[in-house]
């Protein structure tokens, strides 16, 4: 597959471990894509796009419906080939091949399966489920709470339910990159937070990365490291905004939101994405 | 932060206890008995004072009286068996090659078109039409009799089921994709379990269009089967044994159905009940 050739790519053009720190966990070089309509004109959606994504690190795409996020993220996942550029997945720290996993706002869990064979789909996807799988997902499903409907189907659970489901799903593959498509808009305030909160904990009990595409400017913040505004046509990195929250505690979905920086960063974001701004620093992060 | 969620009650899917028909369901089945028998009083009482014409209509006595010789001659159950094999082995062979043939048509997305084209184009072909064909072909035995049944289900299990396969939600098609999944398991894991519901329901279809194929062969050309008997009894004007056949007929259609959505409750499980 193309994630294959690219992974070697970047082994080639990795530098010696002593030169930097902990290799991107995704780089993404000169990405250029474009869509051919019907009527044979062709639209540019990206235009030599440049970022990486480092070990353990929360980053938000946020921008404007249209401006080619669910297009980025499917070039990213491999669902399709760039035009020209490269999408390269990191190694892990022991030198493996990485792994990304995807995750939608539908939860897309199928109504044939338990709880638990729907969480299990990925490994068996590529591998024969082994038992050490089947205790590690019924373990992680406990952990979030489904513990006692491991054995119910999707049907019989309610809207934040079936995301962790899914949010378990996307996890059990060890994935050192996942990608998160306006994966908790459809769910209540509270049950939202919850999940923001299960996807930092995730990052800091595992180092996984995380790219999260969303609209909701609050959830990018909450969450992220970093928030990259995407805009124009075609669309370039128009900002790339690293978060530093002073927190008296733990930093989590609420205390984050509470954090004296919060209301700057959300107007730095929402003048971002309203008004057309000098690109600055275009497409180079 | 889990807490809120574990209280939250659910309906865990356990496997149900055996279910009792619900009252409302009795007194509905009651009525339509007491409705059929009343009909077939008023019809025996018609025709035994001859209000109408007994010959030109039987009677539930005479239908009766056909059965039991029917029965103690050994004839009717004959029949009924010779027409069921051919009715069953139809709709198998017709049901598994056209649902077959229609599933396997995802791997090859190019020639799908063509192929669901063509099975609209024999769908609208009058089966019927093709008896006396069939007939040359395959014999006046059982043989002719299971290719036209076969031949009056197969387009409808083809095109139903082509549906199926194109009809899967296409961001389950990429997250498969995402997990790097082969075609063969998303076929196996996906294709196959989501067009189960699809293929029931055509099965269910079919079974009519089956019987008719099988019934209306022995109309053509044969030695046996409830449609040669209806066929003989109605160039001989003897109704009784002509409502008789329709009758049977009509049971194991009903018979029929209700077995494939026992199955059908069986391997679709998961649905959730209404």
């Amino acid at each position: 597959m193309q994630q294959a050739s690219s992974i070697s790519a970047y082994q080639q053009a990795r530098r010696p471990p002593s030169a930097a720190a902990a290799p991107a966990r995704l780089q993404v070089s000169d990405l250029s894509h474009a869509f051919v309509t019907a009527d044979g004109v062709s639209t540019r959606i990206f235009e030599r796009l440049n970022f990486h994504i480092g070990p353990s690190e929360i980053m938000s795409i946020v921008g404007r419906s249209g401006a080619g996020k669910t297009t980025l993220f499917n070039l990213i996942s491999g669902l399709l080939n760039p035009q020209h550029g490269a999408v390269t997945v990191g190694p892990r720290d022991n030198g493996m091949p990485g792994r990304i996993a995807y995750m939608l706002q539908k939860d897309l869990l199928l109504p044939w399966r338990s709880v638990l064979q729907n969480a299990l789909l990925g490994i068996e996807l590529h591998r024969a489920v082994t038992p050490a799988d089947v205790e590690r997902a019924k373990d992680m499903l406990a952990r979030y709470g489904l513990g006692a409907v491991a054995h119910a189907y999707p049907h019989a659970l309610s809207g934040g339910m079936r995301q962790r489901v899914a949010l378990t799903r996307t996890l059990l593959v060890d994935p050192t990159l996942v990608l998160l498509d306006e994966p908790f808009s459809a769910l209540d305030y509270e049950t939202r937070l919850m999940l923001e909160d299960d996807v930092m904990t995730l990052r800091d009990s595992y180092g996984t990365s995380v790219v999260l595409v969303t609209h909701d400017i609050e959830e990018a913040i909450a969450m992220s490291d970093r928030v990259i505004v995407l805009g124009g046509r075609p669309a370039c990195i128009e900002q790339d905004i690293p978060i530093e929250l002073t927190l008296t505690g733990q930093r989590n979905a609420v205390s984050a939101r509470e954090a004296p920086e919060f209301r700057e960063y959300h107007a730095r974001i929402w003048a971002a994405l309203r008004g057309p701004v000098a690109h600055q620093g275009k497409g180079v992060v | 932060m889990s807490n809120a969620l574990a209280v939250e009650t659910i309906r865990v899917g356990r496997r149900r206890a055996i279910k009792l028909p619900s009252p409302s369901s009795v007194i509905r089945a009651g009525s339509v008995a007491a409705l059929c028998l009343g009909l077939l009083t008023l019809w025996q009482i018609a025709a035994s004072h001859h209000w109408i014409n007994g010959q030109l209509f039987g009677s539930p006595l005479g239908i009766y009286n056909a059965a039991y010789s029917g029965l103690t001659q050994g004839t009717l159950a004959s029949d009924t068996l010779i027409t069921l094999y051919e009715t069953l082995a139809g709709l198998a062979i017709g049901s598994l090659l056209g649902t077959g043939l229609g599933l396997l048509l995802w791997f090859l997305p190019a020639l799908a078109g063509l192929a669901e084209g063509f099975s609209i184009l024999l769908n609208s072909i009058p089966k019927i039409a093709l008896g006396p064909l069939i007939i040359i072909w395959f014999g006046s035995g059982a043989g002719s009799k299971i290719w036209l049944a076969a031949i009056s289900t197969f387009a409808v299990a083809m095109i139903s089921s082509t549906a199926a396969a194109r009809e899967i939600d296409r961001d389950l098609l990429n997250l498969f994709r995402s997990f790097q999944a082969k075609r063969s398991m998303i076929f196996r894991k996906l294709i196959l379990p989501s067009a189960l519901p699809w293929i029931f329901s055509t099965l269910r279809v079919n079974i009519g269009f089956a019987l008719i194929g099988s019934v209306v062969g022995e109309y053509i050309a044969s030695q046996a089967g409830l449609g040669h008997e209806v066929f003989v009894a109605g160039s001989l004007f003897d109704l009784n044994t002509v409502w008789l056949g329709v009758i049977i007929l009509t049971l194991m259609a009903t018979l029929l159905t209700f077995i494939v959505q026992l199955i059908e409750e069986r391997i679709v499980s998961w649905k959730p009940k209404r």
